[in-house]
């Protein structure tokens, strides 16, 4: 058999334990797994659970045995994937990597791929579905004062028809109105709210459990195929028989479609009312925020946090001219302003700068509505594979050669 | 192929307690990444939680052990250092325990001073054993557990975000317990009403509704007018202080002297500023007092704590979430070194030295012979040893030289021991002066507890293995101890747990922590009698500490600074930490903090600054009665006109050369490290 782009598959694994474990069917575990085991990939680079469900962190895996710790989603896993690849793995320069990517992840891959951070040749991209994820003590909090949940005893949350559902070990479920939560401040990151990809149609492929209906309802997970890569990878899985497919119901690939559509619509929402009262030009973003910027502490975590963020020698702190004069807080205006210069084309509302900021400013908010602008005027949407120039970066070309 | 692990553990600077994740790359950290889990801080640091880490893995790192030789050092083994240390304590303490004295590290895990304290008590016999606090919250253990019972915050930090008050007098938070202040902000979203009283108007003045400057050292003055006015206006709560205080009759009579009128005099303010303020505070359902080190660090520190408590008992503000005295811990461990039993008068867990009953259920446990008496605070020992009646010094991680007041005074006293014992990560001011230099394994390379400044005992983990031949402290200690005769069985442990367990046996108040419990990122408060207690932040909800249970009203009279400004030193100095450096031996090592912030500073007021014809930048003469230095100016309207300040980080232009060191406060042994005359000039 073999996998072609644009294919669209029930997937299960053909491994019990896995199958299991891992969520409707295992199938991003097996193909993990898989990849590690034949040597397609050196390393596989995923997210696991560190102190409990709400404490997510990125794992870099070398032994096939190890894949499965890995299995199952994590609602609190905020992380940023592509700052763990530049930063800590090189790019991937020297190593074959597999990675579980959000659509956010994706999207930062691909711009750091633009700029020859990530080794596009080396970096294979399982995206899985996302409608939003939470930080997690703000989480657990909620879960304690809204549901009278005691968070210890949640395993499982889960976003469906505009709920979040909390199920917990004793078997029992709780749905609250997703909007309402939100609405009270509560519920995903901000960032999330606003996002404006569900569907990582920028990885090699996209998984997701959205439009599995029929008898395998819960069981196994719907593969969209983006790249020939992701064609070829799973022809590989497929043939070594480590998942099982079927075609997906027509009447499932309309359901996921709708589910994608109406959170997209949410976001589009969530957008308009974020962006509101505001061209975006950034003088005027600057202006209007300058209360929220003024409790700036210059701890640099979002310098830090910001997977777009990646000179080797920052001019944040070199020692003249002293546009953010060292030692003195708040930051000066500079500060925020020179760090958007250098990276707003490119941000890809991923939303780790704002969790990180010690000093309630929402940082995530300002930039993305700086990068709506430039992708209103120049077209360019950041995180997607296509030839438009970077703004920022590039002129157009005027195709004289 | 690379290695990579996440290890999660509390950063090693201030009390808040911050959790974060090393990183750490084929056995060695490279990095620290948020760890957005924990419940103090959820993946938001500081810049010294971002950079912090940088001096770890640094080349000048101690390695092996130091002994002074014709004034140079040399290299040791392990076993000449030892011996060498264990003949000398042994000899000197076998002659009078009272020659010997051990300073503690606020720094290092509740482990490591558990075992430094116990190295004085039961090898050496002497409870000549305290730590910074008595330079930093000494006061707020002596004047908290004098009025409440107990010398801890009296919150936790969240409960600061359902305040509708916030009374914060000498804590700039911002700076100093960024990710408090953080839960300032949120307080503020809220819609809490900040005021900040400071006399210099720092970053977290800046996020005030109201700020109120005031003068260095007047603080009795001000909050006794403060209570005054309430009770005069009638707005005390009788009920509270019917039902759960006594001495309230004493308390009406001394502030009956401070209308506000006088306050405003002493204390320089706008008087309307603080009649707006108190009537709020007064009024306000939940009213919260944040203070910090501008409150303790006088040589009246414990009645300016007393003071803080008297107004808040006086209005009801004390057992509810959203109120209470919220003294913000310095140092990471400070809290937990007082907790250890670092002090003269108590063994770990507050227990009180000069209890007979006490003190023979210790000798009983450590088969020694203590006696029921106090020993030397950390400043009585540095004059025993000027005064050659103390001989040895085993200082433990800590820095006097650079920390303690009157530099020039420390170093003679520290010149006058027989041996003076330095267990470091690096050549300190201190080290420097040493004899032995024993290098001693650092943050991220070992295991134990820290306890953040609302009594939250948390766990830290090993990242990676100490450089060279550093060893772990308590190994250090155990060895040193068993030379000097104590048998092994007694001072052995296979782990930092094992440590915790036994003191969990000696201190009743951590009884309830069991390691599973501890290893949630929740972990536990402290008290925690019971395993099935659920040790939450909040103290004083029904009752206070005391026996009784009762709290007590310790009305207090205004003295201010020993040293005032004449005419020829017509300044008036206090001292500061800055946001980028805390313990200048780590974060000086830290390159980006260095590259941020890589000198001190004095801050003066652009119109002191003109009189004495001083530009901002310029290099200046700062001397008091003990010492002069030369410094760069601030030349800022963000102080008060008359005082200046100089963040005590940095050697080269030390604050502590020209503070006071002959300024003890009697009820809390602390000098006066916030308070002294000095003069500027213009250089040659």
């Amino acid at each position: 058999m073999a996998v072609k782009i644009d294919d669209m598959y029930y997937a299960y694994s053909a491994n019990d334990e896995i199958a299991s474990k891992g969520e409707y069917g295992g199938v991003v575990t097996s193909i993990l797994k898989f990849l590690l085991e034949k040597g397609f990939v050196d390393a596989v680079v995923a997210v696991e659970e560190a102190a409990d469900l709400y404490d997510a962190k990125p794992v870099l895996i070398t032994k096939p045995e190890d894949v499965i710790k890995s299995a199952g989603s994590i609602h609190c896993g905020t992380l940023n994937m592509a700052k763990f690849i530049s930063k800590y793995l090189d790019g991937a320069r020297d190593m074959k990597i597999a990675v579980t990517c959000k659509p956010c992840d994706a999207k930062t891959i691909r711009e750091l791929m633009k700029k020859g951070k990530i080794i596009e040749d080396n970096v294979f991209m399982v995206g899985v579905n996302c409608g939003g994820t939470l930080s997690p003590i703000p989480t657990m909090k909620m879960i304690k004062n809204e549901y009278g949940l005691d968070p210890a005893k949640v395993v499982k949350e889960e976003i469906s028809k505009g709920n979040l559902i909390m199920e917990t070990e004793d078997g029992e479920e709780k749905g609250l109105s997703i909007e309402n939560l939100e609405e009270e401040g509560m519920g995903r990151r901000p960032n999330c709210q606003r996002c404006d990809m569900k569907i990582p149609s920028n990885a090699d492929l996209a998984l997701g459990n959205w439009g599995v209906i029929g008898p395998l309802q819960g069981k196994a997970t719907f593969v969209e195929v983006f790249s020939d890569k992701g064609a070829d990878y799973l022809t590989e899985v497929i043939n070594a028989n480590i998942i099982n497919v079927e075609e997906p119901l027509e009447k499932g690939i309309e359901i996921r479609d709708k589910v994608n559509t109406v959170m997209l619509k949410n976001s589009k929402k969530q957008e308009a009312a974020d962006f509101e009262g505001t061209t975006g030009d950034i003088i005027e973003v600057f202006n209007e925020y300058r209360e929220d910027l003024s409790r700036c502490m210059k701890c640099y975590g979002c310098r830090e946090a910001c997977p777009l963020c990646y000179c080797d020698d920052c001019c944040l702190e070199t020692e003249g001219p002293e546009w953010v004069p060292g030692g003195y807080t708040p930051a000066a205006p500079f500060f925020h302003l020179t760090r958007m210069v250098h990276m707003v084309d490119a941000c890809t509302n991923c939303g780790q700068c704002e969790e990180v900021c010690p000093s309630e400013i929402p940082v995530a908010k300002i930039f993305a509505t700086v990068n709506n602008k430039v992708k209103n005027t120049f077209g360019y949407v950041s995180g997607i594979e296509d030839d438009t120039p970077i703004p920022f970066t590039q002129f157009p070309d005027r195709g004289n050669k | 192929m690379v290695e990579i692990e996440y290890v999660p553990t509390i950063c090693p600077y201030c009390g808040v307690g911050c959790g974060l994740n090393f990183v750490v790359k084929d056995k060695k950290i490279v990095g620290v990444e948020p760890w957005k889990r924990h419940p103090v801080n959820e993946g938001k640091v500081c810049p010294k939680g971002n950079f912090g880490y940088e001096f770890i893995n640094r080349d000048d790192r101690l390695k092996t052990p130091l002994i002074k030789e014709n004034g140079e050092f040399r290299e040791a083994s392990w076993d000449e250092a030892l011996d060498l240390v264990a003949n000398k304590l042994k000899e000197v303490s076998d002659e009078d325990p009272n020659q010997v004295g051990f300073y503690a590290c606020a720094r290092s895990p509740n482990e490591n001073i558990y075992i430094t304290q116990k190295l004085a008590r039961v090898a050496c016999g002497t409870q000549n054993v305290d730590h910074c606090a008595r330079i930093c919250h000494g006061p707020t253990v002596a004047g908290l557990a004098t009025t409440l019972g107990s010398g801890a915050m009296t919150n936790g930090f969240d409960s600061i975000e359902e305040a509708d008050f916030i009374f914060c007098i000498g804590s700039n938070n911002m700076e100093a317990h960024p990710l408090f202040g953080r839960k300032i902000i949120r307080a503020k979203q809220n819609g809490a009403k900040l005021v900040v009283a400071d006399p210099r108007y720092t970053p977290t003045a800046k996020l005030a509704d109201v700020y109120l400057e005031f003068k260095t050292g007047t603080d009795v003055a001000l909050l006794n007018g403060m209570m005054k006015l309430i009770i005069d206006e009638d707005l005390q709560d009788d009920e509270f202080i019917e039902k759960r205080t006594k001495g309230y009759e004493d308390l009406k009579k001394v502030v009956s002297n401070y209308d506000m009128d006088t306050v405003a005099e002493i204390a320089e303010i706008d008087k309307d500023k603080l009649i707006d303020i108190t009537l709020d505070y007064a009024k306000a359902d939940k009213a919260a007092i944040v203070y910090s080190l501008g409150i303790t660090e006088h040589s009246h520190g414990a009645d300016n704590v007393m003071c803080t408590a008297n107004l808040a008992m006086l209005t009801g503000n004390i057992g509810r979430l959203g109120t209470g005295v919220n003294p913000l811990r310095g140092q990471n461990n400070v809290q937990g070194a007082c907790d250890m039993g670092a002090l003269p008068s108590d063994y770990a867990g507050y227990r009180k030295v000069a209890d007979q009953e006490t003190t023979d259920w210790i000798n009983n446990y450590y088969g020694t012979n203590l006696p029921a008496t106090p020993g030397l605070t950390l400043v009585e020992m540095m004059n025993a040893a000027h005064a050659g009646d103390l001989k040895v010094l085993y200082i433990h991680g800590e820095d006097p030289v650079l920390s303690d007041a009157d530099i020039t005074h420390t170093k003679e006293c520290l010149a006058n021991l027989e041996m003076l014992i330095v267990q470091e990560l690096f050549m300190t001011d201190t080290a420097a002066v040493a004899d032995v230099v024993l290098p001693a394994a650092g943050w991220g390379e070992q295991e134990g507890t820290f306890t953040n400044g609302e009594r939250r005992v948390q766990v830290l983990r090993k990242a990676q293995d100490p450089p060279g031949d550093a060893m772990l402290d308590w190994k250090i200690m155990e060895e040193i101890a068993v030379r000097m005769g104590v048998p092994r069985e007694k001072f052995h442990y296979e782990s930092a747990e094992e440590i915790f367990d036994e003191i969990r046996e000696v201190a009743p108040v951590f009884a309830g922590m069991n390691r599973e419990r501890l290893e949630r990122p929740e972990a536990l408060h402290w008290p925690c009698p019971s395993e099935d207690d659920p040790c939450e932040p909040l103290m004083h909800k029904d009752k206070f500490a005391h026996p009784d249970g009762l709290g007590v009203f310790m009305p207090q009279e205004h003295k201010g600074p020993v040293e005032t400004p004449d005419a020829e030193y017509p300044l008036l100095l206090t001292t500061t930490r800055i946001l980028f450096h805390y313990h200048a031996a780590m974060t000086r090592r830290c390159k980006t903090l260095d590259n941020e912030v890589k000198t001190g500073f004095i801050e003066i007021n652009t119109k002191d600054a003109d009189k004495l014809n001083i530009l901002d930048k310029e290099i200046v003469k700062a001397s008091s009665r003990r010492g002069e230095i030369e410094i760069p100016a601030r030349v800022t309207d963000d102080i008060k006109e008359g005082i200046v300040n100089i963040p005590m980080h940095f050697s080269e232009c030390a604050a502590n050369m020209l503070t006071n060191s002959d300024s003890m406060d009697p009820k809390s042994k602390m000098v006066e490290l916030k308070a002294c005359a000095i003069k500027v000039e213009k250089m040659e």
